[in-house]
């Protein structure tokens, strides 16, 4: 028997199952929290940071990622302070800067409200969201690749650098990547970087109907919860 | 002293993924680097998937994928080394055996390795070698205890070539 408990998200009241996360609730009700590591029905890493909430315990309130967070009864939730926008706008202008080539990561730079990036462009194609290691280890249970290396040298790759023999071929990691999909003018060259922007018109309906869900286009990049 | 085949090593400890560290440990010690081969016998015979392995082989500093020389010289690069002239020290290393920090010389004898503080800042810029610290080094220093090592351990291989 599925037990519910109840759980309020930007003053809304929901009775959800137990054990689900918080970022699984808001999807499924419609509050737009943005995320980009997190896949359905496969574990949940943090890895991204994007979809920071303020967890409020006693008063105070913890900044966490909510895809990492069980629900539990009681629990107060706050999804689009001005805090979190400030922190979440930060954190995806760190991620634009880190891998301008994605649609995903411009779309959701754009999403985020990211204007200007004051960071130095990387152009590194990867930002170590994990989805590939966690499809592959996951749902094929192939575990052909994982990260290597720690700190500033963390990388995804195989064992030894040559492909895996478990590797299934499935090609799953390429289709869940953010970076499969390149910006719409095409891949940008190192030094050349700059941010999209070109879907902000997006945005307009999302700024009257603060924090929820419009079916915005910007989550097609990325494969979002709702598409 | 010859080391122990892997097979000892893994002795009893089959089929028990939670001794992965203290497998990897040993054949550190043993082999003093881990080797591909070793990693793959490791994952088959513990059951941790090939990549779990790689990737704990390379997350911990401990743990080394290639192979190292029989005298290990480790540079302090930490802020009151550094500040101390451990740059110098490094670069005089580097010159003298021609390699870069992680690799080994041809002759199998030297690894240079940095690390970011052995935690003996007062007595900085300071240099381990197998082991043994050696405080207040300057590059002349450095130059004579490479050459002191290489002395001590060219000697017998050219003592047996005689013979």
């Amino acid at each position: 028997m599925i037990q519910y408990v109840s759980m309020k998200i930007d003053g809304a009241i929901f009775k959800v199952p137990k054990g689900s996360s918080v970022l699984d609730v808001a999807i499924e009700y419609g509050i737009c929290i943005p995320h980009l590591c997190h896949v359905p029905n496969i574990s949940d890493l943090g890895a991204c940071r994007l979809c920071i909430v303020e967890h409020v315990v006693e008063g105070r309130s913890k900044v966490t990622t909510s895809c990492t967070l069980r629900v539990q009864e009681g629990m107060v939730i706050k999804s689009n302070t001005q805090k979190i926008k400030r922190l979440r706008k930060n954190i995806a202008e760190l991620l634009v800067s880190q891998a301008p080539n994605s649609k995903a990561i411009q779309d959701i730079a754009v999403r985020c409200g990211v204007k200007t990036v004051r960071y130095p462009f990387r152009n590194d194609n990867c930002v170590l969201c994990g989805r590939c290691v966690r499809i592959c280890r996951e749902q094929w249970q192939a575990k052909a690749i994982g990260f290597v290396g720690r700190g500033k040298d963390r990388r995804v790759k195989s064992p030894f650098g040559v492909k895996s023999e478990t590797c299934k071929m499935c090609g799953n990691c390429i289709d869940l990547c953010p970076m499969t999909i390149t910006p719409c003018d095409g891949p940008m060259k190192p030094g050349e970087e700059y941010l999209c922007g070109k879907c902000e018109s997006q945005l307009m309906e999302a700024e009257s109907a603060v924090d929820q869900c419009i079916m915005c286009g910007l989550g097609e990049g990325f494969q979002c919860a709702r598409h | 002293m010859q080391p122990q085949p892997l097979e000892t090593l893994l002795e009893g400890r089959r089929s028990q993924p939670h001794q992965l560290i203290e497998v990897l440990q040993d054949v550190q010690a043993q082999y003093g680097y881990i080797s591909e081969e070793a990693i793959r016998t490791i994952s088959k015979e513990l059951g941790v998937p090939l990549v779990d392995v790689y990737s704990v082989v390379s997350f911990y500093k401990a743990f080394h994928l290639n192979p190292r020389g029989k005298n290990v010289i480790t540079m302090c690069t930490g802020t009151a080394c550094h500040v101390r002239g451990a740059k110098l020290l490094l670069n005089q290393a580097i010159s003298q055996l021609g390699v870069q920090p992680g690799d080994m010389t041809d002759d199998k004898l030297f690894t240079i390795e940095h690390v970011n503080c052995l935690g003996a800042c007062a007595l900085g810029p300071v240099v381990t070698e197998n082991g043994s610290s050696h405080h207040h080094m300057s590059p002349g220093k450095l130059r004579k205890l490479i050459d002191a090592l290489r002395a001590r351990d060219e000697k017998p291989e050219q003592e047996a070539d005689h013979a």
